[in-house]
């Protein structure tokens, strides 16, 4: 028998879901994609002198002024939908990462600094968060939205506000179950510092249900993202999200020319569509509850 | 249970001072809402009176504590917009988004549950994984692309169902409803439909993860052996096991919904308060939005309490300790 | 169904193969079994985990959920075929001609019904039954199992009924239709040895009186010897012997039996090793630094004393309520006094067991010694050394107690190799420098007789005796002076069991540690332990050197105690 980590076998059972596993390569393969935005893409979409208005709101295929095939059609402004298309998802994909990541590390030390502190600190923090998570995180993010303003910093602002709170309270469950565990009582009782019981005994064994949170999370945060971006208090229209491509796109859409918002949801719902597949096999694997 | 309830609505009112609080300094920090009450070319005169008619010259704590006075008395003020008092014009607009709330919500329910209890219940047939395929999309899907592509399809391209407004409405008990003319259903189909798809979603998951567990217990084991037939087991020990976690998740996403018609409304020019309040936000209506963000607050609230008792009655681990 | 002649059996199994799909391959849990059984007849099928016993059980009523299947042979119920049979005429059998009882009364029960509920539906399974007859035939069933007032319990919910009545529940929904056969799957494993006695009496007369067959599936041979006339055997999926349970407990023929026999402690006379010495190694652990750390001990001060300590568990009042009691229209919530002022001295190298049924307030005791829990009031001393830092937030003071835990699957953490788990705690407390630290992991696995190359593996790769060597080695290697052991052999088979005592007395008089040893098993602190101290109900209610309690018990409860313990017949000489 080998020396097999939990990471490993973790994978070897991950490996098992043909399903999960292509998921898995599309969100790689859309990380890569939107990293390598302006090397790819055959037009920089934020250059205006690239842009020509008599080639706006084209169907795909349209051979532009330029000389150049817009395979997905061009814009309102005359922009190439794939160029723009993959900007949105750098952008999208930027913001649900950055926000997953803030609220992650908020909501995380929140949570197992009250598991870990207990009593009054323990009750009040978590009346806060439960106070919190009592409100809808769209109302949440549209009003602070709308109290910043537009731009990156204050969207991301809104996003992590908005979704703290679930992995505060996921981390909060999970370490007060790891608290009680007979391996934290060993530890406490060798005794070993507090720091290390946190760090190297609950910290590790609390990941299982945040990773699959995170997953869940940095879908629901691009989610967000977008559907502010669409009611206009998200992005402003010079750095154009896939959101707000949509939003864009929108009023054209009765007439007709469905490109400019359908293209971009459909590269929109792929990213989510993945991100929550590989967390749906997480999710199942991390479950106790359904191992015989 | 007694100290339960008081001690539910002292906490509530506890609740609901703190919201008040924090959502008139949050509002009243936007903007300036002179701009919108008058003209940019009327004399100083004139704004110097309109600031003091609204008490806007006032400290924020004088103004908040006013503001508080009125409310008890049922008073949250007039619409900078409208012109008319706010709770007066969300009431107006509340049955619009009741009506497309309750039935997104009942939708998804009555669809969701028993597609997610087959699909936990017989995890590896090809229906089941249909089920699940499309619960994951609209898991994922934005209910607001979603609703562009229900109006690009059935309005735009085959015509069948109008794109947006609330049709042809009747009254019932004063209030005007669309669900009671055949034109006003066919008005509804479509927002509620894009409303629904989330909780569709989400109810099937709930349904199947909670079945899945179930039936791995020896609570089901057990019945089995004591030749208790499957669909009975479904209907008696599985539906009742897993309507806890149910009844929660449908508490909590009705008050969620009731938020989230926000998009829908927007999309389908549905005149709810939905769309009321992304109007209030973008021409900065602060008495509108202060009240709507309260009615949330206190809907909320409420369906937690709800949601609370039902526990009650569906758990009876909680009702009284070992005989 | 017909009756049958009553000369044929009643059960006929031939060949009986399952087996189970899973990542590895295929696993045969049962493999050829093959087996009959008399009306009336009680027969126990015996076997340590993964035997295949309860599959065994399972296969017979068509209970086997996939991936596993029935892969062969026969069973012949009163002479019909049940291999092969359709879902639902299989299911028409369930409960009315064969049912099942299973271990944990607590899973088996659904929760949110009431005892009534669940009774119709078994019921209504067989024959429609209106509300009141239902209502009047759960009554009478549960009055035939001995459960008091039936007519209120009819009522009840699961919670409301301790872990014996709840299994009285599921034995009456077992008899409801009268079935020919009763299996029950390890029915009095999770209950007291007391309740576990009483079910057993009830059992014996109840299927007496009805002329049920029975099927007594369980690990331990003495509960097995106190029912069945006949037992089998099981190993690795195969019957390895069958008989008459005296021939078979008293002359057993195959080497497995016979090993199954000498596991138990209570064959064996206090303090010699079981097994012949199985499950010993020969490295002996590392040599201990001299104590530089440690306090010298207070002058005159025993060496360890546990001065009238009590834990309490109180259910925070909420606001509301707190606010009421402090004005006094509300009593405050009772306390759960888990332990109540006790007092407690172990001397130098002594061994303590510490027995009591479940909730008796032994473990919560182990833990106050241990330095886990802060006692609400008393103290904790060693060597006249406070145990605990008082105050807010209390701390443990010292090294030289440590733990030994029960489910050696949740005292070890999940994601850390062993060698790093044994490693930390000597590392934070200067036992050991860190170039040493490989080396001093080695040596201990060795010391526990574990291969010291598994330094590197994660828990989950190991079995359960393995595993609580593991954890023996942690807990040595801080280098204790007193070991508390809480239920340390209880989650494991007889035959680890036996290793895992052995390995503790070996290590005990090699490294002359102190003990205090938790158990609910009356034989194993018999085997172990210098002096017995017996609890309930949170206080000690007799204590003395081990011979004595055993031999000539003073208080009511310890006599009740012993003799609800099922014996086993006396092996030939």
């Amino acid at each position: 028998m080998r020396t097999e980590s939990p990471i490993a076998r973790f994978w070897s059972e991950f490996r098992e879901s043909r399903i999960a596993v292509a998921a898995l390569i599309v969100v790689v393969m859309m990380i890569g994609v939107a990293l390598l935005a302006p090397l790819i893409a055959p037009q920089n979409p934020y250059d205006l002198a690239n842009l020509v208005l008599s080639d706006a709101r084209r169907p795909p295929g349209y051979v532009g002024s330029s000389g150049y095939t817009h395979w997905l059609g061009t814009d309102a402004q005359g922009r190439d939908l794939l160029s723009a298309i993959l900007y949105g998802l750098r952008i999208s994909l930027q913001m649900g990462l950055v926000a997953g990541t803030f609220a992650f590390a908020i909501g995380v030390t929140l949570g197992i600094a009250a598991a870990y502190l207990g009593g009054r600190r323990e009750a009040f923090i978590m009346r806060v968060i439960d106070l919190q998570l009592a409100f809808p995180a769209i109302l949440l993010a549209l009003v602070i939205s709308a109290l910043l303003g537009q731009g990156k910093a204050q969207l991301i602002a809104a996003l992590v506000a908005a979704q703290y709170a679930y992995f505060a309270r996921t981390a909060h469950g999970a370490a007060s179950a790891e608290r009680g565990k007979d391996y934290v009582e060993a530890a406490l009782s060798t005794p070993l510092p507090a720091r290390q019981v946190i760090w190297r005994h609950i910290l590790p064994n609390c990941l299982p249900p945040l990773i699959v949170v995170a997953t869940v999370q940095v879908a629901n945060a691009i989610a967000l993202e977008a559907t502010l971006s669409f009611l206009g208090v998200g992005l402003p229209v010079t750095e154009p999200s896939l959101g707000s491509l949509i939003a864009n796109g929108f009023q054209y859409m009765l007439s007709g020319r469905y490109w400019i918002s359908i293209y971009p949801g459909l590269a929109l719902i792929l990213l989510i569509v993945a991100i929550n597949l590989v967390g749906d096999q997480i999710r199942d694997q991390v479950n106790p509850r359904l191992k015989r | 249970m007694l100290t339960h309830v008081i001690e539910r609505i002292l906490q509530a009112l506890v609740v609901m001072l703190v919201m008040s609080a924090l959502v008139f300094v949050g509002v009243y920090a936007i903007g300036n809402p002179i701009d919108v009450l008058i003209g940019p070319d009327v004399s100083q005169d004139i704004r110097l009176d309109t600031i003091a008619r609204y008490g806007l010259d006032k400290p924020l704590w004088e103004q908040y504590f006013t503001f508080l006075g009125r409310v008890l008395h049922g008073d949250f003020g007039r619409s900078f917009v409208f012109g008319m008092p706010v709770l007066e014009l969300i009431l107006s607009r509340l049955p619009a988004t009741l009506e497309l709330t309750l039935a997104a919500v009942f939708g998804a329910a009555l669809i969701g549950i028993p597609a997610g209890i087959y699909a936990g219940y017989r995890p590896d047939s090809p229906l089941s994984k249909l089920i699940m395929a499309l619960s994951i999309l609209g898991f994922s899907v934005p209910t607001f692309w979603i609703g562009l592509v229900l109006i690009m399809t059935f309005a735009v391209e085959l015509q069948w169902l109008p794109a947006g407004g609330r049709g042809e409405t009747a009254a019932l008990f004063g209030v005007q409803w669309s669900f009671l003319t055949l034109n006003g259903l066919s008005h509804l189909f479509l927002p509620a439909l894009n409303l629904a798809f989330f909780k569709l979603a989400l109810m099937t998951r709930l349904a199947r993860a909670g079945t899945r567990e179930v039936m791995l217990t020896d609570t089901v084991k057990f019945a089995r052996a004591a030749g208790i037939s499957e669909g009975v087991i479904l209907r008696r020990h599985v539906l009742r096991l897993i309507s806890i976690p149910l009844v929660t998740v449908f508490g909590l996403e009705f008050a969620s919904t009731l938020a989230f018609a926000v998009v829908t409304e927007t999309i389908f020019s549905w005149p709810g308060i939905g769309k009321l309040i992304i109007d209030s936000i973008q021409s900065l209506d602060r008495p509108v939005m202060v009240a709507y963000l309260m009615l949330v607050a206190f809907v909320f609230i409420m369906i937690n309490f709800l949601v609370d008792l039902t526990y009650f009655a569906l758990d009876p681990r909680l009702r009284k300790g070992r005989a | 169904m017909s009756t049958g002649s009553a000369a044929a059996p009643l059960l006929e199994v031939r060949d009986l193969t399952t087996q189970f799909l899973t990542r590895a391959g295929v696993v045969k849990a049962v493999d050829g079994v093959s087996f009959c059984l008399r009306r009336g007849e009680v027969m126990g099928l015996v076997g340590e985990s993964g035997s295949g016993k309860s599959v065994t059980g399972f296969s017979i009523i068509g209970l086997i959920d996939p991936p596993g299947r029935v892969a062969g042979g026969s069973v012949k119920l009163e002479g019909h075929e049940l291999v092969g049979l359709s879902p639902d005429e299989l299911r028409k059998l369930r409960g009315r001609v064969v049912s099942m009882v299973f271990q944990d009364p607590l899973m088996t029960l659904n929760p949110v019904l009431t005892i009534g509920e669940q009774i119709r539906l078994a019921i209504e399974a067989h024959q429609p039954v209106s509300a009141a007859e239902a209502r009047q035939r759960a009554i009478a069933g549960l009055a035939q199992v001995r459960i008091p007032r039936p007519e209120a319990t009819v009522d009840f919910y699961p919670h409301q009924l301790s872990g014996g009545m709840r299994q009285r529940v599921a034995i009456a929904i077992a008899l409801l239709h009268r079935p020919r056969l009763i299996i029950c799957d390890e029915p009095t494993t999770a209950l007291d040895v007391s309740i576990q006695a009483e079910i057993l009496a009830e059992m014996k007369e109840l299927v007496a009186e009805l002329g049920t067959a029975l099927i007594w599936i369980s690990h331990d041979l003495a509960t097995v010897a106190s029912i069945a006339q006949h037992v089998a055997v099981m190993r690795l999926g195969k019957i390895v012997e069958a008989g008459p349970t005296l021939d078979v407990l008293t002359r057993p023929q195959h080497a497995y039996t016979r090993a199954l026999l000498d596991a138990l402690p209570s064959r064996a006379k206090p303090g010699e090793l079981l097994l012949r010495g199985g499950g010993v190694p020969d490295a002996a652990p590392p040599a201990r630094k001299p104590a530089a750390i440690a306090a010298a001990p207070v002058p005159g001060a025993p060496y360890f004393i546990a001065e009238r300590v009590s834990k309490r568990f109180e259910t925070r009042p909420s606001a509301l309520r707190g606010l009421g009691q402090k004005l006094g229209f509300v009593q405050p919530l009772p306390a759960v006094m888990a332990v109540d002022e006790v007092s407690l001295t172990v001397p130098r190298g002594e061994a303590l067991g510490l027995v009591g049924e479940s909730g008796s307030g032994k473990s919560t005791l182990g833990r106050m010694a241990a330095g886990i829990y802060a006692p609400s009031s008393g103290t904790v001393r060693f060597e006249g050394w406070p145990v605990m830092s008082e105050g807010q937030g209390p701390k443990k003071l010292t090294t030289r107690i440590q733990t030994i835990f029960q489910d050696p699957f949740a005292s070890l953490n999940p994601r850390m190799r062993i060698g790093a788990g044994i490693a930390e705690g000597p590392l934070a407390h200067g036992l050991v420098s860190k170039a040493d630290s490989a080396v001093y992991v080695r040596d201990w696995l060795a010391a526990v007789g574990l291969d010291p190359a598994f330094a590197d593996r994660y828990p989950h790769q190991f079995s359960g005796g393995q595993r609580q060597r593991v954890a023996i080695a942690r807990a040595l290697a801080m280098q204790p002076d007193l070991v508390v052991c809480d239920e340390p052999v209880a989650s494991l088979d007889v035959s680890i069991q036996a290793q895992i005592i052995n390995l503790l007395m070996r290590l005990r008089a090699e490294l002359g540690l102190t003990l205090i040893f938790i158990s609910h098993d009356l034989s194993v602190v018999r085997h172990l332990c210098d002096r017995v101290a017996v609890m309930y109900r949170g206080r000690i209610v007799e204590e003395g050197p081990a011979g004595q309690v055993y031999d000539n018990p003073q208080h009511d409860y310890t006599k009740r105690l012993l003799a609800a313990v099922p014996v086993l017949p006396e092996a030939a000489a």
